[in-house]
């Protein structure tokens, strides 16, 4: 009999306090290798802080991370390796191009410039190059957010946490977005994505729902519905906060 | 005023009574803050000096010029030298001028040799004072000082005190004016703000754009970021340097006596500590707003009040005066002046070349190991 695969991501007990303020209370779950799960959950249930506790960027009050195997608190440096982070807020300097921003990031990630090169022909491939020279706050939300996650993706990190990724991006360029979630799917990466938009759960292989710093649901889409005996997300997660409330 | 009004009002004043109480920051401003203020001003706001070190040269050699002499040395706050650095021979006007260059002395007092015979003779004889002008609050309570001094040993001299009177030369700013004194402190203070605020501001953006958590998860050590912050800054605040430096000069007519290299060397120094010290309050920063106030707070107050740019060093209480060693303006403004108004060398400022060089290592570490602990905190 064969070993189980090392899961990607291990999340044991995980809390995390802001004084009295408990943001993340003993959560636990999993994302295997290859896996796209989607993290749901309105504004504050603890999706950024639970993302951020597992990047390394917050510390951890109580629980712990694994990253393949390795505890982030101990090999930190050589998770970060693995790791690919695209934030909330794309986070790209505004008053650089996007190709500003892609040398820079490639340059702190240590890519050798033949490489970095090559990235940039990458992207000019996909994007117009007039719209590439423009300071990254005056180009469309949908190529900022294009930018951000090619940045990330630069490293070629086998595990890529993506926070809020399509907040304040039309219908079309999330749709376009997902598609690329997919291509990366494909080529064995690991996505955790955290999203307050109900209707991208159908993107994801397993949703986790949380809910004020606890997990009130967690499964495949069409699972979950079929036990839940839901027609939709939306609902779902209605009932999913409603059971919790009333618990 | 009608009784519905009167109840709206109290309903404000009662909401702004408990903002006051509940919020630190008002509490601290309305509390802590004017207790500081009065202390420090309260032992900086003085013009009193603790200690006038002069050089005389006694010319005369008689009785009447030891007792001028014994005058000044009775008093206090004057530190008398007569003789010359080796503690040997008599001190040697070049020697004397080589020392105010130096800063090692305020004044030269100069004893004509025929003191004795003019007074005999019932002839005017002139005092001379060579006085430091650079500072030019200084220059001013040095010779009201030496005044009031020769004032009363003419009194002592019963007939004769008439005829003596005093010949002032005010050496590196002969018209006394009092640009020639602030500007180069400003210039000081106005870089040391620029550099502070440009780092603290710079982290204090990436944190509130939040673009600085992906520098934290990237490979970047804390001391490469910080390095590669501080680099660009660097050129662009001597840059700054200069572009001021060259309005001083040209717009305000204040002379440059020295080298402008032997002052850009020692403003890079200046300029570090600056961007060290800006990293260290943007550390402690969740805002660009709260970096800002605070650079203005902690690099203007002190450069201001206890470098010595507006009130003397020797005026500050033991407490504040050992505060003043901690502050880079302190040294930058001894070296400014010196450079531009007495022309003096590299070779004059070794000592505060010296501590800007530490000033600047020990805020460098301070701001690394600051910003190491914020990024390892939040692991």
């Amino acid at each position: 009999m064969s070993a189980p695969a090392l899961a990607a991501i291990t999340v044991s007990d995980l809390s995390k306090n802001f004084g009295h303020f408990q943001a993340v209370k003993g959560i636990s779950f999993t994302v295997a290798p290859g896996e796209i799960v989607g993290f749901l959950g309105p504004n504050g249930a603890g999706k950024t802080t639970t993302i951020k506790m597992i990047t390394g960027l917050l510390k951890i009050t109580s629980g712990t991370v694994l990253i393949g195997g390795l505890d982030n608190r101990k090999h930190l440096a050589a998770i970060k390796k693995k790791l690919g982070y695209m934030s909330q807020k794309f986070s790209l300097y505004p008053l650089l191009t996007a190709m500003e921003n892609i040398e820079f990031f490639g340059g702190i990630s240590g890519l050798p410039p033949a490489e970095l090169r090559l990235h940039m022909a990458r992207m000019e491939e996909q994007v117009a190059s007039d719209i590439l020279g423009q300071k990254i706050q005056d180009v469309p939300p949908g190529i900022r957010q294009k930018v951000a996650l090619f940045v990330c993706l630069m490293p070629e990190p086998e595990i890529i946490l993506l926070d809020e990724p399509t907040s304040g991006v039309d219908p079309e360029a999330r749709r376009l977005f997902w598609n690329e979630l997919y291509g990366l799917k494909k080529h064995g990466k690991t996505l955790l994505v955290s999203t307050h938009n109900l209707d991208e759960a159908e993107y994801c292989d397993r949703i986790i729902i949380i809910h004020n710093g606890e997990i009130v649901a967690c499964g495949e889409p069409e699972e979950l519905l079929r036990q839940k005996g839901k027609v939709n997300i939306e609902e779902l997660f209605k009932d999913a906060i409603q059971e919790h409330g009333q618990n | 005023m009608p009784s519905k009004n009167m109840g709206r009002i109290k309903a404000i004043i009662v909401k702004e009574f408990f903002h006051i109480m509940r919020d630190p920051r008002s509490l601290t401003m309305v509390f802590f803050i004017p207790l500081v203020m009065i202390f420090i001003l309260g032992y900086s706001v003085s013009y009193d000096l603790n200690r006038i070190d002069a050089a005389v040269i006694d010319l005369s050699q008689s009785r009447l010029s030891k007792q001028l002499v014994q005058a000044f040395a009775a008093n206090r706050i004057f530190v008398i030298r007569t003789r010359g650095n080796n503690g040997h021979g008599t001190l040697s006007l070049a020697a004397a001028e080589k020392m105010l260059r130096q800063q090692k002395i305020k004044e030269i007092i100069v004893i004509p040799a025929d003191l004795s015979r003019c007074l005999a003779e019932k002839r005017q004889c002139s005092i001379g004072l060579i006085i430091d002008g650079s500072d030019v609050n200084i220059a001013n309570l040095v010779y009201q000082y030496d005044e009031r001094i020769i004032l009363e040993f003419i009194a002592a001299m019963k007939g004769v005190g008439q005829l003596l009177k005093i010949n002032t030369k005010i050496f590196f700013n002969p018209e006394a004016r009092s640009q020639f004194f602030f500007i180069p402190g400003l210039v000081a203070v106005i870089l040391l703000m620029i550099s502070a605020m440009l780092t603290s501001l710079s982290v204090a953006k990436e944190r509130e754009t939040g673009s600085i958590a992906l520098l934290f998860i990237s490979p970047l050590k804390s001391r490469e970021i910080i390095i590669g912050k501080t680099i660009p800054y660097i050129i662009v605040s001597l840059l700054d340097g200069v572009v001021i430096l060259l309005f001083a000069r040209f717009w305000f007519g204040i002379p440059l006596r020295g080298s402008l290299a032997v002052l850009l060397v020692f403003a890079l120094l200046y300029i570090v500590s600056g961007l060290a010290l800006g990293i260290l309050i943007s550390a402690s920063a969740p805002t660009q707003r709260t970096a800002m106030l605070a650079t203005l707070l902690i690099t203007m107050l002190p450069s201001f009040l206890l470098s010595g740019f507006i009130f003397p060093l020797d005026s500050l209480s033991p407490v504040l005066r050992a505060i003043s060693y901690v502050i880079p303006a302190t040294y930058f403004l001894r070296i400014i002046r010196g450079v531009i108004l007495k022309g003096a060398e590299l070779r004059h400022f070794l000592f505060d070349g010296g501590m800007l060089i530490a000033l600047s290592m020990v805020l460098l570490a301070a701001a690394t190991r600051k910003f190491n602990r914020q990024r390892k905190a939040a692991q």
